[in-house]
């Protein structure tokens, strides 16, 4: 009983049947259904099971999965197990994905095929995202969900692109596909997605485990935001035809990155990588430094793979050194001009942006009509990447004054141009002038 | 924020201290602005490319339910080859059909996105050695698989209902000359009980790899399973080793898809059922 029927209903484990409504999508492991359990509708997988290759193992481990539950509510994890069938066969339902987001597949593609129901046709839709502060965003949550998996012991072992929905405006991610996933060390035959593979599995050294999982993150990471492969490049690109032997060496054996400093061998290539070429002269130095370490030295070492919480911090300061200019140009700071240390200048309008520096930070926020301030940059120990502690506004009794507003719950202290300092208490705020001091407690800040 | 907005002095003073406190200055504004820096504009990723051959017989003995069935499946299979290729390969298809001639359905490999059917008509004889001639022309550099990129190694899938008409062999010989050919995924599907089986597994290079169908249910069976797993095997590769004691060479890697092709079908016809009437019975 490799495939369902529609109309037919499954036995769940625990009690109550599922009844087929229609295909949603097929995969490598078996088909996706979406049925109704309970008076609301579901996704099911249903397994081929001779295509797996321990689908015992498999079925333990995803009881126990199901047990312990997901990491957080990032993850589209299974719910309940169906009964066996006679022949061996499984399933297990899931929620389905929310309206709203967009397959990982779909964001590198920039467009998704939506089949006319009338005339049967594809017709191809953009899928971009809608600002660049949802796509950071994006970044984090994705790393933040990998931090918190590997943290429960677990490892995703099949991280490809296949692996997420986001949702494009606000940068909401949901990880898909958690049926892989497995206490770290234990393997149930999955082998990962050629291109996200570490070198080690590829070379069949190594099975796929915490370690691999680091370098396939960089690899979804260097995809999303360089749109294209950190390793094909000229050396690759020569071998015309990619047949099994030269993906083994490009791959594993000899894998050289794009912008490997010592290996200049392997570039892009102008006319087809155009992306790679493009996005590598727009992201600051620590970002690239950071993509530079996980596809050379952590080629061969997997202990000098960037851990989670290294690209996390990396991006959520990235995420703060966004600027919209209001001349409509909207970059990271590094791609102003900085006239002095404290200051940047929009290269296109000549629009000037003051910062503040953080007494626990050694570079400097860039202030612009809107930017927000978030709560784990306020406070030592939170990790609330998405809670707004404070924007950037307009005072709306007084045009054209500007200042920071607590969204905060804490009260704050703020340096006056009367020279003292006052309690600014939740929801008020403070003008941003030329001597502001401000307090958020552990953390200090000043323009 | 343009501090000059700041219905504030101190913060313009501000500025202006903070413009004499050294310059550190990163780069002129020319150099960031010479090229299209908006971090949201970007192509899709560079995909692979795979072209999937189509070898059809056209021959007269095809005609009626053969080629109706044909013509049907091969409408009905373009959609689902569709959802292979996924953000990493691009699928063209190419469909190549011998009859007394040789001729291309389209003058070039289509987009699968693009690609749509033209029903085939059946006359003629079996001329397998002129098509295998025509594919090896074209399958080159200069001819079809002249993607800029990366390729994979096509899919090269065979259907035909006799036995060739003409010298096959010497077509076949120059094929095999061709790297496209050696590292390609190759398949064939024999028609009815005319189909020859050696000369099949001659052009697959493999027994597993050739299947047969006797009824108009199988047809539509067989060529799905074929069409889908190869190029999903084409467009995917290599999967994991269980061993991790040794290290993957190339003589492991060598041909692992045709292989696992095989694999694949022999698991997948075996699953399948035959329980409708033949194509030569019930005249």
């Amino acid at each position: 009983m490799t495939e369902l029927e529609i109309g037919q209903e499954v036995e769940l484990e625990f009690g109550g049947k599922a009844q087929v409504l229609s295909v949603i999508g097929a995969g490598g492991q078996g088909t996706v259904y979406l049925v109704r359990f309970n008076g609301q509708k579901w996704a099911l997988k249903w397994y081929d099971i001779d295509k797996m290759k321990k689908p015992k193992e498999f079925l333990k481990n995803l009881r126990s999965n199901i047990a312990d539950g997901p990491p957080d509510n990032k993850f589209l994890w299974p719910k309940y197990l169906t009964k066996e069938a006679e022949d061996g066969t499984f399933g297990y339902i899931m929620d389905l994905k929310p309206d709203g987001f967009d397959s990982f597949v779909d964001i590198l593609n920039t467009y998704k095929l939506e089949v006319d129901p009338l005339t049967g046709r594809a017709v191809k839709k953009d899928v971009k995202f809608s600002s660049l502060t949802a796509m950071i965003t994006a970044v984090i949550n994705i790393v933040n969900s990998f931090r918190l998996l590997h943290r429960a012991g677990k490892s995703y072992q099949d991280l490809n692109d296949g692996g997420f929905f986001i949702n494009v405006n606000t940068g909401a991610v949901l990880v898909c596909d958690c049926d892989n996933i497995a206490p770290d060390g234990s393997n149930f035959g999955i082998g990962g997605k050629p291109g996200y593979m570490a070198p080690e599995v590829v070379r069949g050294i190594a099975q796929p485990n915490v370690q691999t999982d680091k370098y396939s993150l960089a690899v979804v990471l260097f995809k999303l935001l360089f749109r294209g492969d950190p390793m094909e490049g000229e050396k690759v690109v020569r071998d015309v035809c990619l047949t099994e032997s030269s993906e083994l060496k490009h791959y594993g054996q000899n894998a050289i990155f794009v912008y490997d400093p010592n290996d200049a061998s392997n570039r892009p290539v102008r006319g087809i990588h155009d992306n790679v070429i493009k996005f590598w002269r727009i992201y600051p130095d620590y970002i690239k430094d950071a993509f530079i370490r996980s596809f050379t030295t952590g080629i061969s070492d997997p202990t000098k793979r960037i851990i989670e919480n290294e690209w996390q911090k990396l991006f959520i300061r990235l995420r703060s050194e966004i600027i919209m200019c209001g001349c409509g140009r909207t970059n990271f700071a590094s791609m102003f001009v900085q006239p002095n240390e404290k200051t940047f200048k929009c290269p296109k309008c000549g629009m000037e942006f003051a910062t503040l520096g953080f007494s626990n930070r050694d570079y400097r926020m860039p202030l612009y009509l809107g930017c927000k301030f978030y709560e784990c940059e306020m406070s030592l120990e939170s990790e609330e990447f998405m809670k707004v502690a404070g924007e950037l506004v307009e005072n709306k009794l007084k045009p054209g004054v500007l200042g920071i507003k607590n969204c905060s719950d804490r009260i704050w202290r703020a340096k006056m141009p009367d020279g003292n300092f006052y309690d600014i208490a939740p929801g008020k705020g403070f003008p941003v002038w030329q001597g502001l001091e401000i307090d958020f407690g552990q953390i200090k800040a000043q323009i | 924020m343009n501090i000059e907005n700041l219905n504030n002095p101190g913060a313009n003073a501000a500025m202006n201290n903070a413009a004499s406190a050294g310059s550190v200055n990163t780069a002129p504004a020319d150099d960031l602005l010479d090229f299209d820096d908006d971090p949201l504009s970007a192509t899709g990723v560079s995909r692979k490319s795979l072209v999937i051959f189509f070898l059809i017989d056209t021959s007269g003995s095809m005609k009626g339910k053969k080629m109706g069935e044909l013509n049907t499946v091969m409408e009905e299979l373009i959609p689902e080859i569709r959802k292979v290729g996924e953000a990493d390969t691009e699928v063209k298809v190419a469909v190549l059909t011998f009859s007394t001639d040789v001729k291309w359905m389209y003058s070039t490999p289509i987009p699968i996105e693009e690609f749509e059917w033209a029903r085939l008509r059946a006359s003629g004889v079996t001329s397998l050695g002129a098509a295998l001639k025509e594919l090896n022309a074209r399958m080159s550099r200069n001819g079809f698989l002249n993607s800029p990129s990366l390729s994979f190694a096509p899919v090269i899938f065979l259907m035909t209902d006799g036995y060739p008409s003409d010298d096959y062999k010497a077509g076949l010989k120059e094929l095999q000359a061709n790297s496209w050919y050696k590292f390609g995924l190759k398949a064939a599907l024999g028609i009815g009980s005319e189909a020859n089986d050696n000369v099949l597994t001659e052009f697959t290079g493999s027994a597993d790899t050739v299947v047969h169908a006797y009824s108009g249910g199988q047809l539509a069976q067989m060529i799905k399973i074929i069409a889908v797993t190869s190029s999903q095997i084409g467009s995917k590769s290599m999967t994991l080793s269980d061993d991790t004691s040794h290290e993957l060479g190339e003589e492991d890697v060598f041909a692992a898809k045709q292989k696992l092709l095989g694999q694949q079908i022999q698991e997948l016809v075996g699953n399948a059922e035959t329980d409708d009437v033949p194509f030569d019975t019930g005249w």
